[in-house]
């Protein structure tokens, strides 16, 4: 399974992680993850801990994400990123539209 | 298996030593007459040099003065206790004296069958004894045995457990076990990105039967936190493992705990354990772990909640994880300590270095009172791990290579090209630590010839999400229909600089964006590339051979 959801014990978390690849292949699995955040406004997490490989395509989907959930969330963190990822987000300024961790 | 306590049979063999009274003859001709006897004689002259049957009870008949020379003969034999015997005398003295060292002493004249019925009585004793030595021996062995056997299973816990991270300096532990084996188990384990793994399990019962459900769990926490899985995957994998391996009345209640490298970010999962306490350097308790699910093993993988709890640990706080042999612990004056008395006593000493006293007060609640479960208190301070990245291996550069592969439609259309380039890549040690780098760049190289190059597609499509998507799916629909074109790819490695060379060239006439590099927008599309001009060097756009080149140093 390259992309698990799921809600914390008390409905506050949503955590989507992806494993290996994240890029377009992922594109409706990725929008199904967030489409149903429930009216709690959680906060989501995006965990990369085991994200090898990303390209622009994956940082586009993160962007559709966030416009697409805007205030139905409270926050979307991004965490547990390897220092390579980590550094592609840098680049493309993802630290000023994401918590990054 | 024969019975030990089975009645002795009758037969009994006497060994008379005669000294050549009237006694000793009255005796012989007994014994001679009676039932299931089987009588040798030796003179008291030859005693105790002639060898005497294994099994045989010895009757000593002394009559009148024996002499003191037969005398310290016969006191010299008779405690040999392996042989019985019986002492006959109408000597009262020596009835006095030998009647103490024999097993059994008459003094004659006898009463009739007196001398018949006490022989009986030393053979059955004799038998009995046989048999308590036979259990002693059979026990030793056993012992033996078992003491092997736990010197060898000791040795592998030892080694299954040597990755046990329990000296990490902001950990601290008091792991007492009531028997040799633990039924707790208190794991720790770093993480690749810096993060700590703790867990905290308890087996149904103590001792060696719970303590090898350690071996598998262990096992697959360590190579876990090796590879960074999530909490929730973790505790899957252990109940998948759990679940199969236990028996239906054994189970193992645990929580799984992980702190992020910056030590803020804790999550949990808690299946059937006391709940965890969050506590502050002043020993205020700001926050319970309690218990949301089942121990380990009892339900199946699709009943299984794997869902964990997050919270932000204060600076300076520490989180107490516990077994109930610690809040159960019994005080010499056959008192449970409570979880109230633990709270207390961890508000009295709260900070790292208080550990010792915390412990020094356990000890003293609890006395001489022996353990009736084993004991496990791991106390965890929330603050950056210190742990770091896993260290990358050693630089080595290796030979230069060219690599270059003609990707046709039919490539294209089956294959993912740059994970194959990919893979092959990784192969080289010193590429290895730069794959997702590699990759990204590959990647939007690729795509960029593939999609703008080859597909024709319009990237301002990807603007908004629908449109994000409509473009994905027209890539596939057109990569699909692809009848002609090709891509080249070609990467060259020059060790001696450490530098990689990447050309992507393409045989379509769609119009590359590559001349106009973008400026950093939030739009989706145009990113590739800004993300191509910030992470390589020397990237230019050659349009009379449709070819984008650039440069990595490693």
């Amino acid at each position: 399974m390259p992309l698990h959801r799921q809600f914390s014990n008390d409905g506050k978390e949503l955590i989507i992680a992806i494993k290996g690849k994240f890029d377009f292949g992922l594109v409706q699995e990725f929008r199904q993850a967030y489409s149903n955040v429930g009216d709690q406004q959680p906060t989501v997490f995006i965990d990369l801990r085991e994200t090898e490989y990303l390209d622009s395509s994956a940082l586009g989907m993160l962007l559709n994400m966030r416009k697409s959930l805007g205030k139905s969330v409270k926050s979307i963190h991004i965490i547990n990123c390897r220092p390579e990822v980590r550094s592609i987000l840098d680049i493309s300024r993802f630290d000023k539209l994401f918590v990054i961790e | 298996m024969a019975n030990f306590y089975e009645p002795a049979t009758p037969s009994c063999h006497v060994t008379v030593i005669d000294d050549g009274s009237s006694i000793a003859r009255e005796v012989i001709a007994q014994l001679y007459s009676a039932k299931h006897c089987d009588v040798a004689t030796c003179s008291l002259a030859e005693f105790p040099n002639k060898p005497i049957r294994n099994n045989s009870i010895v009757c000593i008949v002394a009559a009148g003065d024996i002499g003191s020379d037969s005398l310290s003969r016969i006191r010299e034999f008779i405690p040999s206790k392996t042989i019985k015997s019986i002492v006959i005398t109408d000597n009262p003295i020596l009835f006095e004296r030998l009647g103490m060292l024999a097993s059994d002493a008459l003094l004659w004249p006898l009463a009739s069958g007196l001398l018949q019925q006490r022989l009986l009585y030393l053979q059955q004793l004799q038998v009995a004894q046989d048999q308590i030595d036979g259990l002693r021996q059979s026990l030793a062995w056993h012992k033996a045995r078992v003491d092997r056997e736990h010197q060898l299973v000791e040795h592998i816990f030892q080694n299954a457990l040597s990755r046990n991270y329990l000296e990490y300096a902001h950990v601290h532990t008091y792991l007492t076990p009531v028997s040799k084996f633990n039924g707790d188990l208190c794991l720790i384990a770093p993480g690749p990105l810096g993060n700590i793994y703790m867990l905290m399990a308890d087996f149904t019962g103590h001792g060696l039967a719970p303590a090898t459900g350690a071996l598998p769990l262990s096992q697959a926490f360590f190579a876990m936190s090796d590879r960074g899985v999530s909490v929730a995957e973790m505790v899957t994998e252990f109940n998948y493992r759990m679940s199969r391996l236990l028996p239906d009345d054994m189970f193992c209640a645990a929580i799984l705990l992980e702190l992020s490298a910056n030590g803020e970010r804790v999550t949990y999962w808690n299946g059937g354990m006391p709940a965890a306490l969050l506590f502050n350097e002043h020993g205020e308790i700001l926050k319970r772990l309690s218990p949301a699910h089942m121990a380990l093993g009892v339900v199946d993988d699709h009943e299984f909640d794997s869902r964990v709890a997050t919270f932000r640990a204060p600076r300076g706080s520490s989180i107490a994880l516990f077994t109930d042999g610690v809040t159960e612990l019994l005080g010499h004056q056959h008192k449970f300590l409570g979880s109230e008395a633990l709270e207390m006593l961890l508000s009295r000493y709260p900070r790292n270095e208080d550990f010792a006293s915390l412990v020094d007060e356990l000890e003293r609640f609890r006395g001489e009172t022996p353990l009736h479960d084993d004991l496990s208190l791991a106390i965890l301070s929330c603050q950056p791990t210190g742990l770091g990245e896993v260290k990358p291996e050693p630089e080595q550069f290796g030979l230069p290579f060219i690599f270059e592969s003609v990707l046709q439609p039919e490539h294209l259309m089956t294959i993912d090209p740059v994970a194959h380039i990919l893979s092959a890549l990784s192969q080289l040690p010193h590429l290895r630590r730069h794959r997702t780098t590699v990759y990204l760049f590959l990647a939007e190289a690729f795509n960029n010839a593939l999609e703008h190059g080859l597909l024709e597609l319009d990237s301002s499509m990807k603007q908004d999400p629908e449109g994000f998507a409509e473009y994905y799916r027209l890539r596939l629909e057109r990569l699909h229909g692809l009848q002609q074109g090709e891509i080249r790819i070609r990467v060259h490695f020059e060790p001696s600089s450490k530098q990689l060379t990447v050309s992507v060239t393409d045989s379509g006439k769609g119009t590359a964006d590559v001349a106009a590099l973008a400026k950093y927008t939030e739009k989706s599309h145009g990113r590739g590339l800004e993300l191509l001009r910030q992470m390589t060097t020397d990237l230019s756009w050659d349009a009379a051979t449709r070819t984008v080149s650039f440069k990595y140093l490693l």
